[in-house]
């Protein structure tokens, strides 16, 4: 990306941003795209995220079993999942079936010359198209992530059960005991839990700016939006997993 | 416009005066750009002296509502060089030329998608160079557009997207605005409980743009701008929304500013046409005028017709 291309996209994510909370508010947008980037997405979340589970069950209970220590299976595919498996793999996902979405379907309103129309009627695209997407990304990629989260510790309980003979009781019991491990923010909400649901939300910032940035300035009629597609898959992508060390950074700085 | 008396932007100035004017630019010893009326006039009298006659008697008012003066733009290569154009209230102004010669920009800089590099346009007596973007987005509510692929929100159905102005900017209730899309699809001669519930991608071409400019229209907005609306239609749809723009001038006296390389609806409904070649208006005037014209450019683009 250009120079001027990395100013305009950070310009249009502090414009969303500012115009989350100024009037009019699309309440009826946001609940709609809540439930295209959300509920859409859920299936295909919670598939991976199970599976995921499991194959991190599967590969520590062959490392572990060296050490004797496969009942902390459990805390292995916790710490994997809520810090960094959940919110990384969810985001990549739904950057590929969401962020792809949203360029395309921004990108053909460019071509077609409905974001100019919207101008013409008076109302701000930004208002009208992005700022609802944000707002759904924000509050829907967390959801998810919870829900990935919980399905995958679930698939790794299913393996340890199945597998390596732990008593689902002991599994749970040791997925807790990691979670605790952490250390508490405010005495009740557990470090991890912060630091797994501060990444989802970043994330999900990423996926809706990215996709509404190429959407926008998408040139050349139906060929410009297979590009813009195309990018904001791999941008968003590869903001993810770049953010994500950063993040990761300064969260254990703050968090431990 | 207030400070031009009234008369020189009526009925035609009697020569003296004429001169007069153009003298004034030197008048405090910098050459003033004339405004574009009286550019205009200087550049085209014969032709706007004869037609504006004809127009007073269709109800043309003489105020001024839209204004281009002095207009430069360029992009990578020049636009449009110093062009001027007005349409007054209750006119039907047709900007005809060739393909890229900067006819849909002219509708853009009236909108203020775009600003002029040089010049000044006037929107119903607002200086559009100086506004803000937020200040634009309420200005463009005094202005209907229709779009050469009508851009209906596709997403949405044909109610939706006529109301979709209506919500945005009124306070009318539901029944105001179902009563209020019902009336201007009639005016484009759509049957309300037929259309309403259907997806853009439905609906014919004819049939789009009309939707087009039932959106654009529904807020009442006391200029429309049209961008190619004929432009890919069959001669008989073409017929039909010639008929419809006329329809709105005559009813409604909204100011129409059409955009088209349509010279035989230009004829129809104009009561001026501009023809824009190589960056610059080559000539302004009624139709009749124009097929008068002993310009050689005028009649080799007449001569299709």
């Amino acid at each position: 990306m250009r120079v001027l291309a990395v100013q305009e996209y950070f310009g249009l994510a502090a414009k969303a941003i500012r115009f989350i909370f100024a009037r009019p508010f699309y309440i009826g947008d946001v609940v709609q795209q809540m439930d295209s980037i959300g509920v859409e997405s859920l299936g295909i979340v919670l598939l991976t995220g199970f599976f995921t589970g499991m194959v991190l069950a599967l590969q520590t209970s062959v490392q572990m079993a060296q050490f004797g220590a496969t009942m902390y299976i459990g805390r292995l595919v916790t710490a994997s999942m809520v810090r960094e498996l959940g919110p990384v793999l969810a985001a990549i996902l739904v950057a590929g079936r969401v962020g792809s979405g949203i360029a395309a379907q921004i990108g053909s309103m460019r071509v077609t010359e409905q974001i100019d129309a919207l101008n013409t009627l008076g109302v701000d695209p930004i208002k009208k198209l992005v700022v609802p997407r944000l707002v759904a990304a924000l509050i829907m990629m967390p959801v998810l992530t919870i829900l990935s989260d919980t399905v995958g510790i679930g698939g790794g309980n299913v393996i340890a059960t199945a597998y390596v003979g732990i008593p689902t009781g002991l599994y749970w019991r040791t997925v807790w005991e990691q979670i605790a491990s952490g250390g508490f923010i405010l005495h009740y909400i557990p470090s991890d839990f912060v630091q797994g649901l501060t990444k989802p939300f970043v994330f999900g910032g990423i996926i809706a700016v990215t996709g509404c940035y190429f959407g926008i300035n998408t040139k050349g009629g139906t060929e410009g939006v297979g590009n813009a597609t195309t990018r904001t898959v791999v941008v968003a992508s590869v903001m993810i997993l770049i953010v994500d060390y950063f993040l990761t950074q300064v969260l254990l700085f703050l968090f431990g | 416009m207030t400070d031009i008396p009234p008369d020189t932007t009526g009925a035609p100035a009697p020569p003296e005066h004429e001169e007069e004017r153009r003298a004034l630019p030197e008048d405090d010893g910098e050459p003033r750009l004339r405004r574009a009326e009286d550019e205009l006039r200087a550049r085209f009298a014969e032709e706007l002296e004869e037609s504006e006659e004809a127009q007073e008697r269709v109800g043309v008012s003489r105020e001024a509502i839209v204004e281009l003066e002095h207009i430069s733009l360029a992009f990578d290569r020049p636009i449009l060089e110093d062009v001027s154009l007005v349409a007054r209230r209750g006119e039907t102004i047709v900007i005809a030329g060739e393909s890229g010669t900067g006819k849909s920009t002219t509708l853009k800089l009236i909108l203020r998608l775009l600003r002029p590099d040089s010049g000044r346009v006037i929107v119903d007596g607002e200086v559009l160079n100086d506004v803000t973007y937020e200040e634009a987005l309420v200005i463009r509510q005094k202005m209907g557009m229709v779009f050469q692929g009508a851009a209906l929100f596709d997403s949405m159905s044909v109610f939706e997207n006529v109301a979709f102005p209506l919500r945005e900017h009124t306070t009318l209730s539901e029944d105001e605005i179902e009563a209020r899309v019902r009336e201007k699809l009639e005016f484009v001669d759509l049957e309300p409980d037929r259309v309403m519930d259907q997806l853009p991608a439905e609906l014919s071409g004819g049939m789009k743009k009309r939707v087009g400019i039932a959106r654009g229209m529904a807020v009442n907005p006391a200029i429309m701008l049209y961008d190619e609306p004929t432009s890919g239609l069959d001669p008989l749809t073409t017929g039909t929304i010639t008929r419809l723009i006329m329809k709105l001038q005559r009813e409604l006296k909204v100011t129409s500013v059409v955009v088209s390389h349509d010279i035989r609806s230009a004829f129809r409904m104009a009561t001026k046409i501009a023809l824009l070649a190589e960056k610059k208006i080559v000539f302004f005037g009624s139709p009749e005028d124009m097929t008068a014209s002993q310009d050689r450019y005028v009649q080799d683009f007449l001569g299709g017709v």
